[in-house]
């Protein structure tokens, strides 16, 4: 039983899970939230990563902006889990219509240009939702736990800038220059005048007089708000680095993914942000030793060869032989990633979790309790 | 056209979910071309990680490193992109400089939505122009998906001027015939639904680029008749102990990485009208350069079994 990780589940309240694509991060966040739930608190499980895999995780066709209930059947004791896929759209939309002093103003915004094309398409927006979404619901006091799963690697560390970036974008003093000059008669005011008159024009030059129109139309409708983003954006940090906030990085065992947890445990280290544990997920299963297909599993394959064509027994062992040899072979280059890495983390006194690659696809709620099993050390392979 | 053909192209994007092997198959498609005396850029954007660091051994830069003969590989670093970037596409006048070297100008064009994207398709485009053949190893499908979106809407959003230029130029250089797509998945249900909706959603958004193929990496050939899979579940059933357990788990993971791949095979081929190319899986064991050199090996294979009647 890896009691350092249970406590982890059972006392913080914000698990982040980092990690490189494909290493099954989605599923980690998701039977880290499922177990909580089972000891009984309640919990979020909140994915931002564009494709919408939670939910297959979850046994789910769909799920959307909305937190929504999963059944987790009947048990004592248990709390409820909650999963929500972040629709940026949706999600900028709500922050407008919350953040507006008044109607006109949120209306201004809704149907401005820029405002449509900033929220819907372009990278980091998403990041950004994330980090005012989580904020949100975490202050809320509505669950015990949030379990928030992050876009790949590349992009992982934009999540954690994003909000820097929206206050640095809204920067009051950017945004005077692209509102362009103001009247103001005094001497100094007249010379800054001019100055900003010429900035302003060439600003035109560079990206097209319409753009700064519109551009202008924007700043001015998000006026009123300027100051939130930046209190906002020091509300997210310091919700990051609060003492209730772990960061789990996932990897799975192969170079590349394990030079990207490398990387994360250093720059969260740099940050000053929490850190949970490093899970390997996806090992395989083999204790190493060269095995004997026929000493094994002759006795018993000949007793069950009756039923079938033929040499089946003899052809079947054979080919047994040389899979084994394959998985050792794979399995004695990860053991060795998994080794460097473990020293890394035990000079630190850190947690490091393998699970066992598990047979079948994870896409329903047993499947992530037998994952949480062996997250938390209680199941054994021969029991899977 | 056959798969193998895509070396002959100008520009060559590769993209696909996290950890299915898009950047071995980008250094593949780059050693290929090389091969064939073709001056060639494997390019990432702004990677911190650069994957060709792990299969080449050097850091690679902004300014392109020639790795093998005829073969190259940069990594568009944000902030020299954006310098380089500013020197070459705004209008030229000391004024202009002078105006973007002012520090909140500055910090503004680092944070400003699109840009990062805008300026790394500008400096592909040029790269184009320098090599016989540009391969890009993109950002996971998503990420991937959100910058080849940027042109159109640049285009939709600046009504004139430099920067409306350069996403004309780039939606141009998207559209051009010898500019190609391809779409790297692994035979997992999950990677196969996020491939499928990638295909989709760059069909839909970016309508001016093609999508030319998929690769499905890490394949398995069926390897045991019916009967032997029978006996295999039977034997599973009841042996108990635990080496017969892992022996008989190897040829229970293998049989289940053969099925997933004919899974793969079909659902791919049913829901997307593309071209299908299946990699075998391969070993690891002589590093990522060695993996490379096998992917390439196993991607010219592919293209003559495919020539085939």
């Amino acid at each position: 039983m890896n009691s350092r990780l249970a406590q982890l589940v059972a006392e913080k309240k914000l698990l982040i899970c980092v990690g490189s694509g494909g290493v099954g991060k989605t599923t980690m966040a998701a039977s880290l939230g499922l177990r909580s739930a089972r000891n009984g608190r309640k919990v979020l499980v909140l994915t931002i990563d564009p494709a919408r895999r939670l939910a297959n995780a979850l046994g789910l066709n769909s799920f959307g902006n909305t937190e929504t209930k999963i059944d987790l059947g009947e048990q004592e004791g248990q709390g409820e889990l909650w999963a929500m896929m972040l629709d940026t759209q949706t999600t900028f939309d709500a922050l407008i219509r919350r953040s507006a002093p008044d109607e006109i103003t949120q209306q201004a915004i809704l149907n401005n240009r820029i405002y449509q094309t900033l929220s819907a398409h372009f990278s980091g927006s998403q990041e950004y939702m994330a980090g005012e979404v989580l904020y949100d619901i975490v202050e809320s006091g509505r669950y015990d736990l949030v379990v928030l799963d992050t876009p790949p690697a590349k992009n992982a560390l934009d999540f954690l800038e994003a909000s820097a970036r929206l206050a640095q974008f809204l920067d009051p003093r950017v945004i005077k220059v692209f509102l362009g000059p103001v009247e103001d008669r005094s001497f100094l005011g007249r010379f800054m005048m001019s100055s900003s008159a010429v900035l302003f024009r060439l600003l035109g030059f560079v990206f097209g007089k319409e753009f700064i129109g519109d551009f202008s139309e924007f700043l001015k409708a998000f006026e009123p708000m300027y100051s939130g983003f930046q209190a906002r954006h020091e509300a997210i940090v310091a919700l990051l680095r609060s003492n209730e906030t772990v960061f789990f990085t996932i990897c799975a065992p192969n170079e590349p993914s394990i030079e990207v947890a490398r990387y994360f445990s250093k720059e969260l280290n740099l940050r000053g942000l929490g850190k949970g544990a490093t899970i390997v997920n996806q090992v395989l299963p083999s204790k190493g030793e060269s095995l004997d297909p026929n000493a094994l599993l002759g006795q018993a394959a000949s007793r069950l060869q009756s039923g079938f064509p033929p040499g089946t027994a003899a052809r079947l062992l054979a080919r047994l032989g040389s899979a084994h040899t394959r998985l050792r072979q794979h399995a004695h280059i990860e053991r060795k990633l998994i080794d460097d890495i473990r020293s890394m983390m035990q000079r630190d006194d850190e947690i490091l979790v393998e699970v066992p690659r598990l047979e079948g696809e994870v896409h329903d709620l047993a499947a992530l309790d037998r994952v949480a099993g062996q997250l938390f050390g209680e199941t054994k392979l021969e029991q899977m | 056209m056959a798969f193998i053909d895509l070396i002959y192209g100008r520009l060559l994007l590769v993209t696909g979910k996290g950890g299915t092997g898009k950047s071995s198959v980008a250094a593949a498609f780059g050693r290929l071309a090389a091969a064939q005396g073709r001056k060639t850029l494997v390019v990432e954007i702004d990677a911190q990680n650069p994957a060709m660091k792990a299969i080449y051994g050097v850091e690679p830069n902004y300014k392109p490193l020639e790795v093998a003969p005829n073969l190259f590989v940069a990594n568009l670093n944000w902030m020299t992109n954006l310098s380089d970037w500013v020197g070459r596409v705004l209008p030229g006048g000391r004024m202009v400089k002078m105006v973007l070297q002012n520090p909140l100008i500055q910090s503004f064009l680092e944070v400003a939505p699109g840009n990062r994207e805008t300026v790394a398709l500008s400096k592909i485009g040029w790269l184009v122009d320098e090599f016989d053949l540009v391969v890009v190893d993109l950002a996971a499908s998503g990420h991937a998906l959100a910058m080849l979106e940027v042109p159109n809407t640049m285009v939709g959003l600046f009504p004139s001027g430099p920067i409306r230029k350069e996403g004309e130029k780039a939606l141009e250089l998207l559209g051009q015939d010898s500019t190609h797509l391809v779409l790297v998945g692994l035979p997992e249900e999950m990677v196969i639904n996020e491939t499928i909706e990638t295909f989709e959603a760059i069909q839909s958004k970016v309508p001016q680029l093609r999508i030319d193929a998929v690769l499905l990496n890490k394949t398995s050939v069926p390897s045991l008749t019916a009967a032997e899979g029978d006996l295999l579940q039977a034997l599973s059933k009841e042996v108990q102990s635990e080496e017969a357990n892992e022996m008989l788990w190897a040829g229970r993971w293998e049989s289940e990485l053969e099925e997933a791949t004919h899974t793969a095979q079909v659902r791919l081929g049913q829901e997307l009208e593309t071209k299908v190319i299946s990699i075998p899986r391969l070993s690891h064991e002589g590093g990522p350069r060695q993996l490379v050199h096998q992917i390439a090996a196993a991607m010219a294979r592919a293209t003559h079994s495919e020539q085939l009647p």
